[in-house]
């Protein structure tokens, strides 16, 4: 049916929208979704025949259309405005009344009058329409549409501003009419998602990203994930005040690894390294398969043998000299592909979080009501509020990489080490995993850490780079 | 000659000391290491034991080194290699034991009297001996030099585990002693709970028994249930299946990974849970079925317990230590030649509920063997919480071994008592067993109940769950894991 294909289309504003390809078949129902302006009202709009094409094309555009919308909602106001303005005679314009604004030509008078009557707008109809409230402007436009025969219904956020009758009265309305009109919706939020919403387009910087059928329960989470993570406000969940890490001189650097040297029986993996990293810098660590990257960050959170070998200093302790590993760890979130290995027990999503105040896999002590409080409010951050309870094992694996980065960060580290954190991700979660790192490099109480090999990874904030090469020995 | 310490007690003492156990409380170590911070702690192997421990201790900020034979050292053997690479220093037993001031035995069983002798010339006045078996001291009869402290902390798991859960942040169950006759300055218990908890062990709970209550109980758990029932189980389940014209590589899959499935149930809720897996008249098929197999192996079962007690069975094994272990040699490499062995698991797939449903003589022998052995040693002095953990505790760890290596690599990983004994026990039962084994047949193992009838009669029913719920080792157990629970629950 409806196709946009390969289609660039300019705006007023400069705004694009850039290579769209979008088939709408015959009963599908589209939920248009993305963060603010990501160019979800103006791909509605193009439906609508709005905006001038760039390049690509479009076929089978419906004649009819019933558009809800701010955008039709200002037009429509600043026509109105024109006429008073238009108004030479020296006597105040009432303007056009809201019955002569819904009984035009399109309209069906027995829809429009049942929908009046439903809206409780018949007390309305003589006024002025440029006098109505924001609610009842967007009440009148609703009867509009809904009462012109339309081919196709475009609902740009329909439900702003309606009080909570009106909301369920349209949303029961809505059902009927899906049956024989096939709709376009257009909403921020993810939770107003009617039930005969059949397919999602996901927008982003123009692009229509990602498109989803509702069936697929999996990738509708994720979408839900990150539309919640990109439209909410992220502010990284509390701190646990009761904790007992002690405080570090911020004068002294976070880690000093000296002349590193890493041996095993045959070869070197790494020689003569130095480096360095000061609180709040945040480095990219790079290098090819087998260039020592992990041994050496691991050589920092004391998971390698050899970190008693080599002159290591972290977080005030110079290696081997009667610390814990766990002294060492309490300064420290970590992710890696590796963890999310070893990370197989039959825990709920809320003590993975928790674990990470304790820097264990697993729990194994009782946590306080604030720690309790605080996964809470990383679970809500991820989009996965109420499911503190289910079990970690039984989660889709972009899922659980979350969840264990939340852990990583739950206790507010000086020090974040995320191990190539894409690794094996789709791209709904690294865009999701990278929206949070990025909010955390931003805080500047945690200094990170990044691995990765993808270049399109990089992330916001990140300023010192250390690149490793393949050893000789070791080639 | 060696002179068995236990047979030397006095009856009374050698009842107080099988009885010697107790369940320690979280905040008996709130001291945690401190009693062995700055200490030198030299480890003699570097086994799995030897390496994993030591590693945790490092990491629990202690000072650790190890000490090899001068020939290990030479010609770079694996234990040289795993203690050099992990960063450790490594020296002779001249070199590094004159200045421990706790030197760690964690070679194996056999080498304990020659090791002990090596060193303990060496040994600083005043410094520890730890063990983490207590076989020299108990069945070998070792004297220790009067002026040194002689402790036991002994994990109950294999070395990679212990290594594993320590870095999970957990530790795994840990039974500590000190031995009564070498405790001069004190301090045996101190040292002996500083080290459970640098290896973790206090996190997961930690008994506190004796070096004989160790010794009686683990060499009967391990050569009758664990080991023994196990292999014994193997090898009439696969080659009744065989017999019946079933395909060989699902026999071999139902069995090698059958038994950790099952125990897997057995871990989390001991045997009632195991048997609540079934439908309601293989549950019962099942406890009639381990009823038939206790009055027949019951006396092999007390004959053990009491080879064990009197120094019988240790006295035999190293008569075979003494004969260049000919006869565990020659069964060993007979293990590697039964049909089980050499047939490898069919790919096909066995869900989690199959291996219950097809398994029941699994499940019967599992039962029948967990209740022996926690009854024989029980009525045999020891307490209650030591035969669970020597017994129900111990044997999903066995067959997790069985699911990864089968047989013969079991065999090969268990420690040398306990090897020796699962080849008595195996000698014994495998004829034991034989016309019991005559009137199985596939409903039991291998294919399951016909499944056009789930009906059982009341009666029954409730007689057989109150049986299974009544039995001793289903409290103790339900309070030992209670407490791995305090700390386990939210997992």
């Amino acid at each position: 049916m409806l196709q946009l294909h390969d289609l660039s289309v300019e705006f007023d504003e400069g705004f694009q929208l850039k290579h769209i390809n979008w088939q709408i078949q015959q009963h599908q129902h589209w939920l248009i979704t993305g963060a603010n302006g990501a160019g979800k009202s103006a791909l509605a709009a193009v439906l609508a025949g709005y905006g001038e094409i760039l390049a690509g094309s479009t076929s089978r555009l419906p004649t009819t259309i019933g558009w809800v919308s701010f955008e039709a909602q200002a037009q429509l106001i600043q026509a109105e405005l024109k006429k008073d303005d238009a108004d030479i005679l020296d006597v105040i314009s009432l303007g056009t009344c809201v019955r002569e604004i819904i009984f035009t030509n399109e309209t069906d008078p027995v829809i429009a009058g049942e929908l009046i009557q439903k809206f409780e707008l018949e007390y309305l109809l003589e006024r002025a329409f440029r006098k109505l409230s924001t609610g009842e402007t967007r009440k009148v436009m609703l009867i509009k549409a809904l009462s012109c025969h339309a081919d196709l219904l475009i609902l740009d956020e329909p439900f702003d501003g309606l009080d909570q009758a009106s909301h369920t009265m349209l949303q029961n309305h809505l059902t009927h009419v899906v049956k024989h009109t096939p709709v376009v919706m257009v909403l921020n939020r993810f939770d107003e998602i009617p039930d005969f919403i059949s397919h999602i387009a996901y927008m982003e910087d123009g692009q229509l990203r990602h498109q989803v059928n509702r069936e697929d329960t999996q990738a509708f989470n994720e979408l839900y994930q990150l539309l919640h993570l990109k439209t909410t406000h992220l502010q990284v969940p509390d701190s646990d005040t009761d904790n007992t890490r002690p405080a570090l001189n911020p004068k002294e650097p976070l880690v000093k690894l000296s002349n590193i040297c890493i041996k095993h029986t045959d070869m070197v993996l790494i020689e003569n390294l130095n480096w360095c990293i000061q609180p709040n810098q945040h480095w990219q660590l790079s290098g090819p398969n087998g260039s020592g990257k992990t041994a050496i960050l691991s050589l920092i959170t004391g998971d390698h043998p050899q970190c008693y070998t080599n002159d290591i200093f972290v977080f005030g302790f110079q290696r081997g000299n009667g610390e814990s590993i766990w002294q060492i760890k309490q300064h420290i979130g970590y992710v890696s592909t590796a963890l999310q290995w070893e990370y197989r027990v039959g825990t709920s999503l809320a003590n993975v979080i928790i674990s990470g105040f304790y820097d264990s896999i697993g729990l194994y002590s009782k946590s306080t009501d604030q720690q309790k409080h605080i996964a809470n409010q990383w679970l809500e951050l991820l989009g996965m509020q109420g499911r503190g309870d289910q079990p970690f094992n039984k989660l889709s694996y972009g899922d659980q990489r979350l969840l264990l980065i939340a852990r990583a960060m739950v206790k507010h580290p000086p020090l974040l080490i995320l191990d190539e954190p894409c690794l094996g991700l789709d791209d709904i979660n690294r865009q999701l995993v990278l929206a949070l790192i990025e909010k955390v490099c931003a805080a500047k109480e945690t200094s990170v850490i990044y691995v990765n090999h993808h270049a399109q990874d990089r992330i916001a904030g990140i300023d010192h780079y250390l690149a490793l090469e393949k050893s000789a020995d070791n080639a | 000659m060696s002179n068995n310490y236990f047979n030397t007690l006095p009856l009374r003492e050698q009842l107080e000391q099988l009885a010697k156990c107790r369940f320690m409380h979280m905040n008996e170590f709130t001291e945690g290491v401190e009693a062995l911070k700055g200490k030198k702690m030299v480890i003699i192997g570097c086994g799995a034991q030897g390496l994993n421990q030591g590693l945790n201790l490092r990491d629990s900020g202690l000072d650790v080194s190890y000490t090899l034979r001068q020939s290990a050292i030479t010609e770079k053997r694996q234990s040289f290699k795993n203690a050099s690479e992990n960063g450790f220093t490594v020296g002779t037993y001249e070199e590094l034991i004159p200045s421990a001031d706790i030197v760690l035995n964690l070679t194996p069983d056999k080498q304990h009297s020659p090791v002990v002798a090596a060193v303990m010339p060496l040994m600083k006045q005043g410094a520890c001996l730890s063990y983490s078996h207590g076989f020299n001291i108990v069945e070998e009869g070792m004297k220790v030099r009067e002026d040194l402290t002689v402790i036991m902390v002994a994990p109950k798991c294999p070395g990679s585990e212990v290594r594993a859960e320590y870095v999970r942040g957990f530790g795994v169950p840990t039974l500590i002693a000190v031995h009564e006759d070498n405790d001069p300055q004190g301090h045996g218990l101190a040292l002996a709970k500083a080290y459970a908890v640098g290896t973790g062990g206090h996190k997961a709970g930690v008994l506190m028994s004796s070096f004989i209550a160790e010794v009686k109980s683990d060499l009967m758990g391990e050569q009758t249930i664990l080991c023994g029932m196990l292999q014994t189980g193997s090898l009439l389940c696969f080659d009744k299946m065989i017999e019946k014209g079933m395909d060989a590589g699902y026999a071999s899959k139902l069995i090698q990974y059958g038994w950790e499935t099952i125990t897997e149930a057995l871990k989390y809720g001991g045997v009632t849970n195991m048997l609540d897996r079934l439908s309601n008249p293989a549950k019962i098929k099942a406890f009639d079925l381990s009823e038939e197999l206790k009055v027949i192996m019951r006396p092999l079962y007390n004959k053990h317990q009491d080879d064990i007690i009197n120094g019988t069975f240790s006295a035999t094994m190293m008569a075979d230590w003494a004969n260049d272990d000919v006869n565990l040699l020659g069964w060993r490499a007979a293990t590697g030649e039964t049909a089980f062995e050499k047939t490898p698991a069919g790919d096909m797939e066995i869900s989690e509920q199959e291996y219950f449903d097809h398994g029941i003589l699994m499940v019967a022998m599992v039962k029948a063997g967990v209740e022996l052995a926690f009854e024989t040693m029980t009525a045999a002095g020891i307490i209650a919480d030591s035969a669970y953990y020597e017994s129900l505790h111990e044997t999903p760890l066995i067959a997790n071994t069985i699911a990864r290596k089968k047989l013969y690599e079991m065999n090969a990983t268990i420690s040398d008592t306990a090897e020796y004994g699962c080849y008595l026990y195996n000698h014994a039962c495998l004829p034991l067993l034989a016309d019991f084994m005559k009137g199985m047949d596939t409903d039991v193992i291998g294919r399951g109940l016909a499944s056009d009838d789930n009906g059982v009669d009341n009666a029954r029913l409730i007689e057989v769950n109150a049986a299974l719920r009544d039995h001793p080792v289903e409290a103790i157990g339900a309070t030992l894991r209670g407490h791995m629970a305090d700390m386990k629950k939210i997992v």
